[in-house]
């Protein structure tokens, strides 16, 4: 018997499982699941499957890609490039929503070492940081700032777009 | 939510909004609003509970205190 249908709004249980399966999946791979290998996953209906990836981005906050079921961010990764480059213990694949969301890759990886690389958006030149689950280890330059001009967390209509 | 090589860089952006000013902010600073547990915490097998727990919710309001401000 499936456990969810789309009819129903997920259980938190489900919605438990489906995030652990999510993140794990990306920090293992660098790819999120389909919804289709999510219902595997959880041995629950396409439906269902797909109702809870979407009943997810909205609570953690990422989203889809507009229009489809396709997951382009599950914060702190986006599956969309940024300009935020991730490495994980020197191996790259990775990419975070936003810059301040890099920061808090660390805390996926503990005693890894997570490398944000980065252009300069005022002048294109690199940046790079180091940090683990202790802190930040490196930084190149080191004066370097975080900056927002938007409601942190960003107004849900917009997010796909920012 | 963008990363700059300094406070000069992120003034000369030309998405530099001054009511924002309160968003620029040091890198270590952004790093530590950002060990806040709505973060630390994505971890967990049972984070989006977590997160609606009174725990979470306690954490997600130290959260949005720290969070800049538009003047």
């Amino acid at each position: 018997m499936p456990e969810n249908t789309p009819s129903e709004r997920p259980s938190p249980e489900v919605l438990d499982r489906a995030h652990a399966v999510i993140m794990s999946r990306i920090v293992e791979t660098a790819e999120a699941p389909h919804y289709t290998a999510l219902a595997a996953a959880l041995d629950i209906d396409l439906a269902a499957a797909r109702d809870i990836t979407h009943t997810l981005v909205s609570i953690i906050p990422g989203w889809t890609h507009p229009g489809t079921d396709y997951l382009a961010s599950f914060p702190p990764f986006n599956l969309q490039p940024t300009q935020y480059r991730i490495s994980i213990d020197g191996q790259k694949g990775w990419f975070a929503q936003c810059g301040f969301e890099a920061t808090a890759i660390r805390w996926l990886v503990p005693g890894k070492t997570v490398a944000i690389d980065a252009p300069c958006l005022c002048c294109g030149e690199s940046m790079h940081i180091e940090m683990n689950d202790d802190g930040i280890i490196a930084a190149d330059p080191p004066e370097i700032v975080g900056y927002t001009n938007q409601e942190v967390g960003g107004d849900a209509a917009s997010r796909p777009f920012r | 939510m963008n990363l700059f090589r300094s406070e000069e860089h992120a003034r000369n952006w030309d998405g530099f909004d001054p009511a924002m000013e309160d968003a620029l902010r040091p890198l270590a600073a952004w790093a530590e609003l950002f060990s806040n547990p709505f973060f630390t915490q994505r971890i967990r097998s049972d984070y989006i509970s977590f997160m609606q727990s009174e725990e979470g919710a306690t954490a997600f309001g130290a959260l949005r205190a720290g969070l800049p401000k538009r003047r």
